[in-house]
């Protein structure tokens, strides 16, 4: 029989203040839909309890300032757990499909962790894939992100990364939070279209949304040919989304993920906790378990008729014949992107609206014919207040070559004696050792 | 003095507990109409006892299940209200239904009104079709009964001749699916549940006994017998609870063990953790089919001690019980035979089955040791892989909190309390091969009789009150309504609860000190543009299920 697996920790006892819309109400509703609807006594879906992830598998991820503990609750142990928890079902066989329908979130969170950002500190979804590969030796991983804001968080995790294709279908940055996501943010030199954006309209309805699925995610996916697909599942495209401005609906959510037929979703954001959740949440559930959707309809829809205007559809329609062209092309070889010094160097600022911080990276990567090569990063932040972290943050990937490798180590023993810095991080996620150390000044 | 009463499938037990004793140990055969198994075991409990000095009179009855098992039931529609959501047809209902249009949301908000031109097609469907007794079940019903209330009404005005019960009036559970099967099975039983209370008020009146009668639960806990019969589904499958409460009265408070009661036919499985019984997470199923009643977590095998042994393509397998064992008269060779070969039972002289179980043993090209070895070494595997299945279930249970996620510490109990006939051979066994305690009590034969004489009166209280709406539901079926003052905090929602639950607490006849536990008390915010416009409470409170007294030197290790 079909197994859909279930991890549903609406986490009653946390919020991120009493009147954040991130809030022990926000999955009440949708535990009594649920939970109402009777259908978890069927056997197609499987329930499970939650667990918590541990330090490491935070570790293979994030550069957390200065530590782990100060940007983690006990609840982002449980959320990020839970999430891997699935993944070992699936693995195990004893699932076919999962649901990790969970708070708090993480789409937002960046490799460098120096607050909140988003209403997120530590991505879940990364999490997942780097413990899965770790554990289970898989290599390619598809990420399809289906929250209304730019999973800015993922991407900048996986920018460098060949294995992993990220896609993000969002609400334009220039109109949404965090203002990032556009067409030319495609992967590193070493990932080149690995990285898709796909930045919608705001008032993009259940045809645009399915529109853009079918005819640019879905081909990129059969090209690509991973051995798991995750759903970064938000549902903040909801037409009554309090944060967003799109028109999409329970019903081309549930749609989405019955074609996109994910190994595991992940809950996102989504904050219209009356008017959406509680259908999308079941309309997900639904579609995983193969179970009939179309009775799942909110009060709303019924009284309404969504129409898509017709600027709204010229403009989806460039843009799939912008990524159509795209992908067609020949691309360009790792060394013409690298460009003539073999090195990549990326200078940026980074917004934490969440914890009020700017950050100032510097970003490196080394050419490496036989591996992605080595990551650096010097982060300085700057806060509205308390106490400010420089670091520097050196990452081996999974595949690294030994030169590679070698190479991480010696940036290492360099960086701990350099001048300056207040933390020093190594993630050697060949051997899967990480290491931290605090500069006493 | 404590009297307890099991209606087993052949047999009626009955017990007299006085001062943590057994003092008189009764056995009558089960008729058809159990109202006088009942009547002929109080009896013979009366004979010599004075019936004042009786302070309680518990049934584990096998009624309810009986009706439902022997297909016994009235027929019944239902009317089906589900609004936005699963599909219903795909849902697991128990008899016919017919959907209609109308829908409540999880608020109590009603998003579509009902139409009663489709009601009325509906009752005539069912009235076509000789089926008078009709469920209204709508989502969401115990957060606004009005459309079930509304349509329950339409129906008694404009077709007396049916009989309606609306689901919220069964049980205030998150689930409507459990809540319509159970209004269903009550519909169906109710009338031979009011027959049956009739007869077993007469009969103690016949014989001058007037303390209170409570029937036991599945998941047991007691309730009175006036109360039985507005939810006669908390009786269904009470024998697994009073076998589990029974082992629990011969051993002590806060022991942690497996109880495993081998019959004939069948052996359950069930958990004891510091003392409580592990409920199933969900709740019970009749013919598969979900419904709102607690129930303890029941696992059973179709294995007992007269299973047979079958050898198929020169291997060993069990088979269905064909009848008693061998050595006691029996058709063919069994697993209880075994254990009296290899001296692990002494019910029977090993000299009577030498041969059989030799000559098995050679067309099996093994020794009869080897033989015996096998068949037990199967058996406990057996147990084990369902113990397994067991713990797994017991260790996934969902956690909704972090403290919930936290305080887990599920340590797999080590102790094995056996019951039933073949039990203490079993437990020999177990204890010899595994690194486990195994207690065979004393009186483990009537241990369902104990338990039944000897389980609390419980009742649990899960309530959720919504201010913004000024409505507080609860799981209890009817208990529902409007807030009259405001809950301004968790204080004051406990508050409101405590009294609810007293309220209650005198129709359950519970004991008046009983210690209150909170088993959750959460308060949610409702924010609304950043605004506080109110708050939702959820408390549950209970009353600790188990043992009013433990039995003096009742439990034997092996």
């Amino acid at each position: 029989m079909f197994k859909t697996g279930l991890i549903f920790f609406p986490a009653f006892d946390w919020a991120i203040s009493p009147t954040h819309p991130e809030r022990e109400e926000r999955l009440l509703y949708t535990r009594d839909q649920i939970f109402e609807e009777g259908i978890l006594d069927q056997r197609k879906i499987v329930e499970y309890t939650p667990r918590l992830a541990e330090e490491k598998d935070i570790q293979r991820v994030h550069f957390c300032v200065p530590n782990i503990a100060a940007q983690t609750t006990t609840a982002h142990f449980i959320s990020a757990g839970s999430a891997l928890k699935l993944g070992d079902a699936l693995l195990a066989g004893a699932i076919d499909n999962g649901f990790s329908l969970v708070r708090p979130p993480g789409h937002h969170a960046m490799r460098v962790v120096h607050g909140n950002r988003g209403f997120c500190n530590i991505n879940n979804e990364a999490i997942l894939v780097e413990y899965l590969r770790k554990k289970y030796q898989l290599r390619k991983i598809a990420i399809v992100d289906t929250d209304v804001h730019h999973g800015d968080g993922t991407q900048d995790i996986f920018y460098h990364d060949p294995d992993v294709l990220f896609i993000s279908m969002h609400q334009d940055g220039r109109t949404l939070y965090p203002g990032t996501g556009f067409v030319d943010e495609v992967g590193g030199p070493g990932a080149y279209l690995k990285n898709i954006n796909i930045p919608l309209p705001p008032g993009t309805t259940d045809k645009g949304f399915l529109k853009v699925w079918r005819e640019i995610i879905r081909p990129l996916l059969k090209d690509f040919a991973p051995e798991l697909v995750i759903n970064s599942a938000g549902q903040d495209n909801h037409f009554t989304d309090p944060l967003a401005n799109m028109q999409v609906s329970s019903q081309g959510y549930a749609q989405l993920t019955e074609e996109l037929k994910p190994d595991l979703a992940v809950l996102e954001g989504g904050y219209a906790i009356e008017t959406a959740l509680p259908y999308v949440n079941l309309g997900i559930l639904l579609a995983l378990a193969g179970q009939d959707y179309s009775y799942v309809v909110e009060p709303q829809a019924q009284k309404q008729q969504i129409k898509q205007e017709l600027q709204v559809e010229r403009y989806i329609d460039k843009l799939i014949a912008y990524w159509q062209k795209k992908l067609a092309e020949i691309p360009p070889s790792k060394e013409e992107l690298f460009s003539s010094k073999l090195i990549y160097k990326n200078s940026r600022h980074l917004y934490y609206d969440t914890d009020n911080i700017r950050e100032q990276q510097q970003e490196e990567v080394s050419y490496c014919p036989d591996c992605p090569g080595v990551y650096q990063v010097i982060s300085q932040s700057d806060r509205a207040s308390g106490r400010n972290y420089y670091l520097k943050g050196i990452s081996i990937p999974l595949y690294a070559c030994s030169a590679c490798q070698e190479k991480g180590y010696e940036i290492w023993e360099r960086a701990k004696k350099e001048k300056g810095y207040d933390l020093c991080y190594l993630q050697d996620k060949k051997n899967d050792q990480y290491f931290r150390e605090e500069i006493r000044r | 003095m404590f009297v307890g009463i099991d209606i087993g499938g052949t047999f009626t037990d009955g017990v007299v507990i006085s001062d943590q004793e057994v003092i008189k140990l009764i056995k009558v055969p089960t008729y058809d109409d159990i109202s006088l198994s009942i009547e002929e075991a109080l009896q013979q409990i009366l004979a010599g006892l004075e019936p004042q000095k009786i302070e309680q009179v518990t049934l584990s009855t096998t009624l309810i299940t009986n009706l439902i098992m022997q297909d016994q039931l009235a027929k019944a529609g239902l009317l089906l209200l589900p609004g936005p959501g699963a599909n219903p047809h795909q849902l697991s209902f128990a008899c016919a239904y017919k959907i209609i249009n109308g829908a409540v949301d999880y608020r109590g908000r009603v998003i579509k009104p009902i139409n009663l031109t489709e009601v009325k097609e509906a009752c005539q469907y069912f009235l076509d079709r000789k089926i008078n007794n009709l469920v209204v079940a709508c989502k969401f019903s115990q957060r606004n009964p009005s459309l079930e209330e509304e349509i329950a009404a339409f129906v008694q005005k404009n077709y007396p001749e049916c009989k309606v019960l609306a689901s919220h009036k069964v049980s205030g559970l998150l689930n409507w699916v459990r809540r319509a099967n159970g209004a269903f099975y009550t519909l169906a039983t109710q009338e031979a549940c009011r027959t049956f209370q009739e007869k077993i008020k007469t009969t103690l009146a016949k014989l001058g006994l007037h303390c209170p009668l409570f029937i036991l639960k599945a998941d047991g806990g007691t309730l009175p017998l006036e109360v039985s019969l507005c939810y006669p589904l908390e009786t269904i499958f009470s024998g697994p609870a009073a076998s589990t409460l029974g082992a629990l009265a011969c051993t002590e408070e806060k022991i942690t063990a497996v109880v495993i009661d081998i019959g004939g036919t069948t052996t359950d499985l069930a958990l004891l953790l510091a003392g409580k019984p592990l409920l199933a997470e969900r709740g019970a199923l009749i013919n598969n089919y979900p419904v709102p009643v607690r129930s303890l977590a029941i696992s059973s095998l179709t294995l007992g001690g007269d299973s047979s042994l079958l050898i198929e393509q020169g291997k060993l397998r069990f088979g269905p019980r064909q009848g008693p064992a061998l050595c006691v008269g029996g058709p063919v060779l069994t697993v209880t035979d075994v254990l009296v070969y290899s001296g692990y039972s002494e019910i029977a002289s090993p000299a009577l089955i030498k041969e059989p179980v030799e000559e098995t043993a050679r067309v099996l090209q093994l020794t009869p040791q080897q033989f015996s070895e096998q068949v037990l070494q199967m058996f406990v595997a057996q147990l084990e892989a369902k113990l397994e299945i067991m713990f797994k279930t017991w260790e996934e249970e969902p956690a909704y909190r972090i403290w919930q996620v936290l305080s887990v510490q599920k340590e797999r109990p080590q102790t094995l309390i056996c019951l039933g006939g073949p039990a203490s051979g079993i437990g020999k066994y177990w204890s010899e091969k595994k690194n486990w305690q195994v207690v065979v009590p004393a009186f483990s034969a009537v241990a369902n009789a104990i338990g039944a004489a000897l389980a609390k009166t419980t009742l649990k209280l899960d309530f959720f009150a919504d201010t913004e709406r000024k409505t507080y539901t609860t799981n209890l079926g009817g208990l529902q309504g409007t807030l009259a003052q405001r809950l301004h905090n968790i204080e004051e929602a406990k508050e409101f609860t405590l009294q609810l639950f007293q309220e209650k607490a005198k129709d359950w006849q519970l004991v008046p000190d009983m210690p209150v536990e909170t088993v959750y008390a959460e308060g949610f915010n409702i924010v609304r543009g950043w605004q506080t416009t109110g708050r939702i409470f959820q408390i549950g409170l209970q009353t600790v299920p188990g043992i009013k007294v433990f039995l003096k030197g009742a439990r034997q290790d092996v």
